[in-house]
Formats: structure tokens, C-alpha cells, sequence
């Protein structure tokens, strides 16, 4: 890795995900703009504690890690609000300015899914100026002293959360009504809050990185040019490469301002300095139907050949215990053995075993169905596929060679993820308690990544020969009994046993509400709040 | 404009080739043909049903009738003519993604072509020169070409499987089912209408059904007044 990025300048939720760096709790406030004056004001007021991507250390002259960070974006309205000159603002990408609702017919939010059921604050946002959702700020807290104080994990954050939420609340109050924090973020038992709080999963006092079905999230993440901390992790998460080898993505797929994939700088807003070194971010509330999901696990994992947890493993391509991909780990017998290999390895052995794989070997999807969740997220190099007259039924097979590099589909389409579960399972047995994930995704380009994975690859499947059968997990499967939604589980073309065909899928994943943000750098936040745009 | 119909999307591209330098490009298309491996790419993008480049000579654009005035055409051209599922834009960029040098070889001789990568200057290119499409007819919007094939396939294999159907046991019966089925399991997909493919083209389709209803509103209204 040759490129350094300047990480002082770069908001730090854009290169980590702080779940993964110690930060177990979050609080996501969202801001509506009275006053544009004293609202920069403001803005210039938390720029100057937001946490950024710059490496920590408790060494002489390096920035110590914070006890709890602050980070900050804004929806094309409040940009608005903000008197960024409207020449910037029309340069901004279309979907940004249109928003998550407006998009909903690309995005599949129909049925529970959609906006007219989201949380009020979601619903109200973009109806009425004063409801508009404009700032977004996140804090992220991690837990001093722990786990030697012999306290709780969430609760020891949750003691600095309460700290950086005063002072947000404070900053907030000395500026004269110039913003105010929007209510309406659904909690438990259906409390509307002034905040959405998010914390990971525990198990046996541990903190987890699952999701409310049981699945470790986030263990794919793409890893592109120049971010330091991710040089050992690169195999399996950047880019496949025709010689078996892996390189970081292009630093613009991920970053504004910077070279992309398609070797040119992304489409972005004038001046450079408002652009460069910030992203676009999509915020996203999903609601978990556990008992929903359970039952269906159950109803099928009873007939399943190979078992409740391999149908698991099956919805999304990992196993729900410890991530072991299906690709490496395909039925009982090697997952022991993996399990072996992982319980030796040391971090860099275990990060190898769980993400340094390809589809070569399993083209056909025998291993990981071709709706599996991760497989769908990204196929890595397996959208280079044919079958030829001659070949077995029901196989496909690498068109070797036919496109100039293997990841020609897949480099353009990823996506980088931040987010935490929200609320606790109390009830297992029903859908409505307060439980999901909020999920951050943060791309270049709105529409080519995030809604084209959303559309084609999750809500559609021409591209993996499925015709209109959906991602199994976050699909938006038909409640519509004309259209029932099924997805089939591929076995091995020339063996015997006989593809699973899980049919009436449910909806296991509703939206409840969300929209489109642009993270700016440091540089770009002191612009704003001083108020100097000019792109001429 | 009626670029989309159904799941399918027409493109039609005509660009200026300088006519010393057209049979270059005829040469060029000579040989992609005889030599099938530098066409893989393209057959691996299985969104695309057709695609066809033909070199117009200057000299060669219709002349309907003897009062059309002739035409003093300074280039040849090139017409690319191509059907495929999904978006102007998924169609462009998996082009470019996965045969940036395909599609140089073949349009190197044309005027102002900006080469398929950095990819702003090609759409740029292709938006300019595409000539859009006036009524576009599909006999099944539903299918993607991947369905297409998908149901041949599936049509082939169950005609073979009825030919067999009352032979042998119960248990062999079972065994060919699961192998039928496992001979299909790449071409079960359901064919149901979405995605859209843009918002503009879906707001386009709903005024457009919009207004065919208020038409025959109208028409029964009128018919009824008349009796």
C-alpha cells in the first residue's frame, strides 16, 4: 500500500467501524435547522470535537484514543439550510437531494416496508420544513476501566454515553434555538425518544459482533487504498486479482476526491475542498421479525438434510456460531475441522480462515446458495459464469479469462458498513418488541453501490441466474400471495442429493426508516460552519 | 421516449467513422467472429439478449424515392444495436467493467471516441450518439434473458422426463424427479414484474397508463352519450 490518506482530515466512522475498536454503545440524534446562522454556529462548535480517522496512540505527540466520538453528516437539506450556494448543492448526486423516501420504488421499501410505517420521525422527515431531518450526529462510547471495574460492559459505556449526550444536549442549548433535536425515534414498548440507541449483542457477559437472528455481522467489509490499519486484512475484502492475489479497492469507490475503480474521480460537488475526503452515507433502520425467522427456521430446518444450523449457515453463507464461511466449511464434517484450525489460529490466522475466500471452487453454489446473503452482498469474482452445451445439468462454470480482470461485476458495487443492533429480544416468540440493526453504509456513489446491491442483488436475482428470487435474509419478500417468494439451495451438479427449495419466504426484514447523507471531511465542516462555500 | 419495455432495454448507437478507416473496423468484426474466444466476454454478460455492429458506408443510407434529395455524408458510420436487461446505466458500466479493451478495438476508428475508461467521458460518448427509441415492442416484458433461456431449458427437460415418466419403479421415479430437478436448479428463478429500472422511466410508464385510462374513460363516456 503506497497511498497515505490524510487521516486528520477524514471523519473517523468513515474508516472504522467502531463496534470493532471497542465502542460497544451509540447514540444516532438527528437535528432540524431553525436558524442558518447559529446553526453553523453549532456546526463549528462540534467540528471541533469530531472524532477523526487519525491512528491512536498513547505515545508523545499521537492522539490518545477517545473515551467517546462524535461524528457528523447532513441530508441534502440540511445542507440547504446550512446556505451552501446553490451551485454546489445542484452538483451533488440526484438520489442524495431526492432522498431515501422518495427512492422507495428502487429500494423495494413496499408492504411493511414501507415509509407510511416507518417511525415518526422518518415519516415526518422531508413532509414539513420544520420536521426535515437536516444534521445528523453520532455518538459512539466505549467503556473505561472495563472489564477490571467487574461491572457490566453496557453499562459502563453507557455511563460516558450519558456524558457525550449532555453535552451534545448543552452545545444544543447555547445556541438559541438555532437547531433542535428531533423526537420520534421508536423504542422499547413503542416510547418515542430523542435519540436512536444502539449496543451490541452480549452473550455470557461477552460482547458480540451479531445481530438479533444470531448472525456475526460485518466480518466482509471491503478494505481500500491507503487506510493503514487495514494493510493485514486485504485478503478476501479488496479486490480478487487474476493471479489468485488480493489488492485494496480504489480509494474513490470510498472517498470523494480521490482516483476510483473506473480510473477517474468520482462525480462530486465544486469546490474540491467540500468533496474531497468526504462520502456519502446511507442511514438505515431494519427491523429484526425474530420470531418470524425462528419459525421458519424451524418449519424448514425439521425437513432440511442437512440440519436447523447448516440451513442457517445456508441463509447467508456463514455459520451463525462463529462466521465459518460455507465456501471453506460446507456441511458438519469440515466445520469441526475449521473449527479446529480456528481455535489455534492466532488474529491474522483467524481473520484468514473467515474472509480469504473465493466462489472458484464452488461455482455452482452447492456450498453457498447463489441467494445467501453474503454471496448476494458480494460475489466476489463469481458473476464471471456460463454453462456450455455438454457441461452436467445444473452446473456453471468461470468463463475463464472473458473479462479483462475477475472482479469486473463486483469492484464498482461495494460498500463499506458501520451500525449497531438496536433494543433486546425479550420475547423470542414475537416480531413486534424494539429490535433490528441500524446499518451505515458509506459509498461514493449512492446509486451505482448502495441501491443497485439493494435492487438488483437483494430485492432481484437476474444477475445470479435466479430470475426474481430475492436475497433470502434482507429480501423484500413478496406478502402478496400471488408473488410468493422462494430461493432455492443448490447441491452439487453430479452428485445425488437434491436441491432444497425454501419456498414463502417472509418478510424477515422491514425498514423503518432511514435517508441519505454526505459526510464531509474536517476540512469541508470548517467551510460549512464558517460559511465560505464558493465554488467559483 | 419508449427505450424500455418490459424488463428489456433498447440501445441504438450510431457514430461518425472516418470512411478511409471503415474497413478497418469490417476487418475487425470479420475476425471477432472467427474467433469466438474474443467474443467470451460479451456472452458472459448474460443480461444482454442481442447485440449487433454494423458499418454503414456513406454512400449507403436509404434513398426512398427519386425526389429525396441526395446526401453529401462526410463519414461512414458505425450502428450499434443492442437489447439488454436492466438500467442505461448497469448496461454501460458492466460494459466497461468487464471489456474496457473489447469495446476500444471496436470503436478505436470512430470520431471523438473517448476510449471506455475513465467511464464519465464514455457515457458521455454513447448518451451523445444514441439515437433513442421511438416504440420498442417485447412479447414478453416479463423475461429477462436469462428467462428466456432458463425456460427452454426447463421446456426441453420436462418434455424428456414426461417421455420416461411411466417407466420403472416408485423409487426410480423419485431418483429421476431429483435429478431433474437438480439438472434445473440454475434455471428455477421466478419471473415476476420489477424492478423498475429508473425512477424517471416508472413515472413515465404511470402517466402513460394514466393517460390510456382517461382515453377509454373517455371513449365510454362518449359512446354512451351517442346512444
Amino acid at each position: 500500500m503506497t497511498k497515505q490518506l490524510d487521516l486528520l482530515d477524514i471523519q473517523g466512522n468513515v474508516i472504522r467501524a467502531y463496534g470493532r475498536f471497542g465502542y460497544p454503545v451509540a447514540r444516532y440524534v438527528f437535528l432540524n435547522i431553525r436558524n442558518a446562522a447559529r446553526a453553523r454556529t453549532f456546526v463549528g462548535k462540534l467540528t471541533k470535537k469530531v472524532t477523526t480517522a487519525t491512528q491512536w496512540g498513547d505515545g508523545i505527540g499521537q492522539v490518545k484514543k477517545p473515551v467517546w466520538t462524535v461524528n457528523v453528516a447532513f441530508t441534502y437539506q440540511g445542507l440547504k439550510e446550512l446556505e451552501v450556494p446553490r451551485e454546489s448543492l445542484m452538483n451533488f448526486a440526484p438520489e442524495f437531494a431526492a432522498g431515501m423516501k422518495a427512492r422507495r420504488d428502487i429500494l423495494g421499501d413496499d408492504g411493511p416496508s414501507a415509509p407510511e410505517l416507518w417511525d415518526p420521525i422518518w415519516q415526518e422527515n422531508r413532509e414539513t420544513r420544520d420536521k426535515d431531518v437536516h444534521i445528523f450526529v453520532s455518538l459512539n462510547a466505549s467503556a473505561p476501566g472495563w472489564p477490571a471495574n467487574g461491572r457490566d460492559l453496557i453499562e459502563t459505556s453507557y455511563e460516558q454515553l450519558e456524558l457525550a449526550w449532555q453535552w451534545l444536549k448543552d452545545i444544543v442549548a447555547q445556541h438559541g434555538g438555532g437547531v433542535v433535536i428531533l423526537g420520534g425515534n421508536v423504542g422499547d414498548n413503542g416510547a418515542l425518544l430523542d435519540y436512536q440507541d444502539c449496543k451490541v449483542v452480549m452473550e455470557q457477559g461477552k460482547p458480540t459482533a451479531k445481530e438479533h437472528f444470531g448472525y456475526t455481522d460485518g466480518i466482509g467489509d471491503p478494505v481500500f487504498e491507503g487506510v493503514p490499519y487495514d494493510t493485514d486484512r486485504v485478503n478476501g475484502r479488496g479486490k480478487q486479482l487474476e493471479n489468485q492475489q488480493w489488492a485494496p479497492l480504489a480509494t474513490g469507490e470510498f472517498l470523494l476526491g480521490h482516483i476510483d475503480e473506473a480510473k477517474e474521480y468520482p462525480p462530486a460537488p465544486n469546490p474540491v475542498l467540500l468533496s474531497r475526503n468526504g462520502t456519502y452515507m446511507i442511514y438505515r433502520k431494519l427491523h429484526e421479525n425474530v420470531a418470524t425467522f425462528d419459525a421458519y427456521l424451524d418449519e424448514h430446518g425439521s425437513k432440511y438434510p442437512g440440519g436447523k444450523e447448516l440451513l442457517a449457515a445456508k441463509f447467508v453463507g456463514r455459520w451463525r456460531d462463529n462466521g465459518a464461511p460455507l465456501v471453506k466449511a460446507p456441511d458438519a464434517a469440515s466445520k469441526a475441522v475449521f473449527d479446529k484450525q480456528l481455535a489455534v489460529a492466532d488474529k491474522e490466522g483467524q481473520d484468514e480462515l473467515l474472509c480469504n475466500f473465493t466462489y472458484d471452487a464452488d461455482m455452482s453454489g452447492a456450498k453457498c446458495p447463489f441467494s445467501a446473503h453474503i454471496r448476494r452482498i458480494n460475489p466476489r469474482a463469481s458473476l464471471q459464469m456460463i454453462s456450455e452445451p455438454g457441461d452436467p445439468p445444473g452446473s456453471l462454470k468461470n468463463s475463464v479469462g472473458a473479462f479483462d480482470t475477475p472482479g469486473a461485476l463486483t469492484n464498482r458495487r461495494r460498500v463499506l458498513r458501520r451500525g449497531l443492533p438496536y433494543g433486546d429480544v425479550k420475547d423470542r416468540t414475537r416480531d413486534d418488541g424494539n429490535h433490528g440493526i441500524i446499518i451505515m453504509m458509506l459509498n461514493s456513489d449512492i446509486n451505482r453501490q448502495f441501491e443497485f446491491v439493494q435492487q438488483q442483488w437483494i430485492n432481484y436475482g437476474n444477475d445470479f441466474k435466479a430470475g426474481n428470487d430475492k436475497e433470502i435474509l434482507l429480501g423484500n419478500h413478496s406478502v402478496d400471495d400471488r408473488f410468493p417468494s422462494k430461493a432455492v439451495l443448490q447441491v452439487e451438479p453430479t452428485g445425488n442429493d437434491t436441491p432444497y427449495i425454501l419456498s414463502k419466504i417472509p418478510r424477515l426484514v422491514e425498514t423503518r426508516g432511514g435517508d441519505y447523507f454526505f459526510v464531509p471531511s474536517l476540512t469541508a465542516l470548517r467551510m460549512i460552519a464558517k460559511g465560505l462555500i464558493d465554488p467559483t | 421516449m419508449f427505450n424500455i419495455a418490459g424488463k428489456s432495454y433498447a440501445m441504438n448507437v450510431i457514430t461518425p467513422v472516418r470512411w478511409y478507416l471503415a474497413w478497418l473496423n469490417k476487418v475487425i468484426f470479420y475476425a471477432a467472429l472467427k474467433i469466438p474466444s474474443t467474443l467470451s466476454g460479451l456472452i458472459t454478460l448474460s443480461l444482454i439478449h442481442y447485440a449487433r455492429w454494423v458499418i454503414i458506408g456513406r454512400n449507403q443510407f436509404p434513398h426512398m424515392a427519386p425526389e429525396q434529395p441526395r446526401e453529401q455524408l462526410k463519414y461512414s458510420y458505425m450502428l450499434f444495436f443492442s437489447n439488454f436487461n436492466g438500467s442505461w446505466d448497469q448496461y454501460v458500466d458492466s460494459f466497461t467493467f468487464s471489456i474496457p479493451g473489447g469495446l476500444d478495438m471496436f470503436w478505436k476508428w470512430n470520431v471523438r471516441y473517448s476510449k471506455s475508461v475513465a467511464l464519465t467521458p464514455f457515457h458521455r460518448y454513447i448518451q451523445y450518439n444514441q439515437l433513442e427509441t421511438q416504440h420498442y415492442y417485447n412479447a414478453y416484458p416479463l423475461a429477462a434473458s436469462n428467462d428466456v433461456k432458463s425456460a427452454k431449458t426447463v421446456k426441453a427437460a420436462l418434455i424428456a422426463f414426461d417421455q420416461e415418466l411411466r417407466k420403472g419403479t416408485d423409487a426410480e421415479f423419485l431418483a429421476r424427479y431429483n435429478t431433474l430437478l437438480r439438472g434445473l436448479q440454475h434455471d428455477m428463478g421466478d419471473m415476476y414484474p420489477t424492478p423498475i429500472v429508473s425512477m424517471a422511466a416508472y413515472q413515465l410508464e404511470r402517466r402513460h397508463q394514466r393517460h390510456e385510462r382517461q382515453l377509454q374513460e373517455l371513449k365510454a363516456a362518449a359512446s354512451e352519450g351517442g346512444v
